[in-house]
């Protein structure tokens, strides 16, 4: 679907299925680097199971037009906008790596309409390290194989996929190429308000860890989960890129979790 | 490596899309010799049946074997993904069809093929697919052939018979201009010589029975998606970016991007034309891609020995091979194939069609056959099999002549090879009198 938010057309995905604003929403956020794709195999699903999703390319990401937002406290503003223009009165946030970071800071206000809060390979910050950022700002191509090579765990580097046929890391790769991949990693870097963020949380909470994380280690993701006191899900033997690596696994996460907090 | 993976090639074409098994722990990738899978419950069943998740619901469409195969290939071109296919020809009549309706059109290079000509030229026409034939390097023709509704371009990177290579960055650049997909044939290259993606070309193509598979035991085919082309951008392929009735309406560019084109081959011409490759084919080719690079370095090494030596020999007319300097695509194959074009020549004998009967005829060790990529020394002649019913003319416009020999170099040892060449030279000696 199509929304205007800031004066910028904006594309959402929603699963196969046209917005129903009268269902309970599942809103989905992308990482950084990333876009509406990296749900495929995690928003049909809701879709057709009875709610309506709404998975938007953040500005200037996939499909959407504007400038990438630079900081994630704009990015969140900017998803709050996004989610009055669908009106949807029960709202569950999902958001991957610096996506649940852009959740944290729309959750606020959200207010009521907030139904519960899921962390996908996340934590409250997610420093970037200094050589990934300097890759990405020389050449896209090269921040992208620092991503790859850190976001995805041992079996995918192994050419292993879920999907019959498919190399994850590939498609990953022509996800990324389109997307402003520095922008994204400077603003996570310079994220400091999740840890305030996440002690104003007080709906359901769920976090969901990948054992083989290397860019938001699985101790980041413990704290994260104890401060929000969260249900927890370890997924072993994957990476980083969870919906894209593991995407049956993630979707029976996520949806376990929201249909046992869906009235 | 390439975009799909940060393996080798050579770890690549024997580990990647398979792990041990952890019921068995098998070694070598398992025949799954099954049709179907047990769903795990209804809800399951109709998830998978409305793509909603991953995973195998019928051979038909995707089978454990076969796709360990396909994220192989796929993984050794710099592929999102790949569908192998009953065979060479099967893979390309997908291809067409997902990306041309009645009234569409494809630009195709000249020198391709038979079957494929064929295909192009007379079994798509009845379907209302025209096809303009162009001498595929010549930017000029190919940029005046392409119309309104021209949905791709279409080219071998080597082609056959007349080993010119395609200039896959020049072919792009002007296909790209008019919002098409270029469509590589790479039977003759295989990824281990030359992978299109890094050249511009958008699709690939093989006959995996070919050099892939290498020991002539199983008829197959692959479609490989490069990903990156932008299917959104030009409205031209309206099957990947229109509405799909039979998923609800399902978007294949918008939901699935990069894998767009394979998601709606699976969807599609897997499931309603059935065209699948068997699970014990996938297993014997896998056995051949995983010495795809040790066999391709001597395939090269001895294509290189023989030409040389073809070229000194007073009953060898003439030869060709790309890495010829005469060879009109020398320059494009310098550049694409660095470590050699091939193991496919050509070369003529004194005495003509008559002469290459006699050279034939004294061979023991080549294999007189209608085949290429194996193992094994092949030799073809035309004019005395594929060609017989042409005449002179029509060899030459046929990019062929009446005293070619087709040669696709095979493994053994080449004293072995050229020894059994010096037989058939003095058989053509012996003829000539």
């Amino acid at each position: 679907m199509i929304t205007i938010v800031n004066k910028h057309k904006t594309f959402a995905a929603t699963g196969g299925c046209a917005f129903d604003k009268d269902k309970p929403a599942v809103v989905f956020v992308h990482g950084s680097g990333l876009d509406h794709r990296c749900w495929a195999l995690q928003s049909r699903w809701f879709a057709f199971h009875g709610y309506s999703v709404f998975a938007p390319d953040l500005p200037g990401h996939g499909l959407s037009a504007g400038e990438p937002l630079s900081t994630i406290e704009a990015t969140g503003q900017w998803l709050v906008k996004a989610l009055n223009t669908i009106e949807a009165p029960s709202i569950h946030l999902v958001g991957h790596s610096a996506g649940f970071l852009v959740a944290l800071e729309a959750a606020g206000a959200l207010g009521d309409r907030l139904k519960t809060l899921t962390a996908v390979a996340s934590s409250a910050s997610i420093p970037v390290s200094d050589l990934l950022i300097a890759a990405a700002e020389s050449s896209a191509a090269e921040g992208a194989d620092f991503m790859l090579r850190w976001g995805f765990g041992s079996q995918t580097h192994a050419g292993i996929s879920a999907v019959p046929g498919m190399q994850p890391i590939a498609i990953a790769r022509q996800i990324i190429s389109g997307n402003p991949l520095a922008t994204d990693f400077k603003a996570c870097h310079n994220y400091c308000a999740g840890g305030s963020r996440v002690s104003e949380i007080n709906i359901p909470s769920h976090v969901i860890l990948a054992s083989e994380d290397k860019m938001t280690p699985i101790k980041f993701g413990l704290e994260l989960a104890s401060s929000l006191r969260a249900r927890i899900t370890q997924i072993d033997k994957t990476g980083h890129m969870l919906p894209i690596e593991s995407p049956k696994r993630t979707l029976e996460a996520i949806k376990a979790f929201i249909i046992e907090h869906t009235d | 490596m390439g975009k799909s993976s940060f393996l080798g090639e050579e770890t690549i074409a024997l580990h990647s899309g398979y792990q041990p098994d952890p019921s068995y722990g098998s070694r070598a990738v398992p025949i799954y010799q099954t049709t179907s899978y047990v769903f795990e419950s209804v809800d399951e069943a109709a998830a998978l049946f409305n793509i909603e998740k991953g995973g195998h619901i019928y051979s038909r469409m995707t089978n454990p074997t076969v796709a360990t195969l396909e994220q192989r290939i796929a993984a050794l071109e710099g592929g999102t993904g790949a569908i192998c296919t009953a065979s060479g020809m099967s893979a390309l009549f997908v291809t067409f069809i997902t990306l041309c309706s009645a009234g569409d059109h494809i630009v195709s290079a000249a020198q391709i093929y038979g079957s494929t000509a064929t295909l192009l030229k007379h079994t798509l026409k009845r379907f209302d697919i025209d096809c303009t034939f162009v001498s595929i390097n010549d930017s000029k023709s190919l940029t005046e052939a392409i119309q309104d509704n021209t949905k791709l371009v279409f080219c071998e990177s080597i082609g056959n018979p007349g080993l010119e290579v395609s200039d896959l960055p020049a072919i792009s650049k002007i296909a790209h201009e008019y919002g098409l997909p270029v469509v590589v044939d790479a039977t003759f290259a295989t990824p281990s010589l030359c992978r299109p993606f890094e050249h511009g070309a958008d699709i690939v193509v093989h006959s995996v029975t070919k050099w892939l598979g290498g020991h002539g035991v199983a008829v197959g085919g692959v479609i490989v998606d490069g990903g990156a082309f932008n299917w959104g951008a030009h409205g031209k392929h309206p099957t990947l970016t229109e509405p799909y009735e039979p998923f609800h309406g399902i978007s294949f560019w918008e939901e699935y991007g990069p894998s767009a084109l394979v998601m709606r081959i699976r969807a599609e011409s897997m499931r309603d034309l059935g065209p699948s490759m068997s699970p014990h084919t996938a297993f014997l080719l896998l056995q051949g891609v995983e010495t795809l690079s040790l066999r391709m370095q001597q395939h090269v090494k001895n294509a290189k020995q023989l030409t040389s030596w073809l070229l000194e020999q007073q009953l060898v007319t003439w030869v060709n091979h790309p890495d010829l300097p005469d060879n009109p695509t020398h320059k494009v194959a310098e550049r694409l194939f660095p470590h050699g074009a091939g193991s496919m020549l050509c070369f003529g004998v004194q005495g003509g069609r008559n002469g290459g009967r006699a050279f034939m005829d004294a061979l023991k060790l080549a294999s007189n056959l209608a085949n290429v990529g194996d193992s094994r020394t092949l030799v073809l002649h035309p004019a005395s099999t594929t060609h017989s019913r042409l005449d002179d003319e029509a060899m030459k416009a046929a990019g062929s002549s009446v005293d070619l020999i087709r040669v696709s170099v095979g493994i053994e040892s080449i004293a072995d090879i050229i020894k059994d060449f010096k037989g058939g030279l003095k058989a053509v000696e012996r003829m000539a009198g």
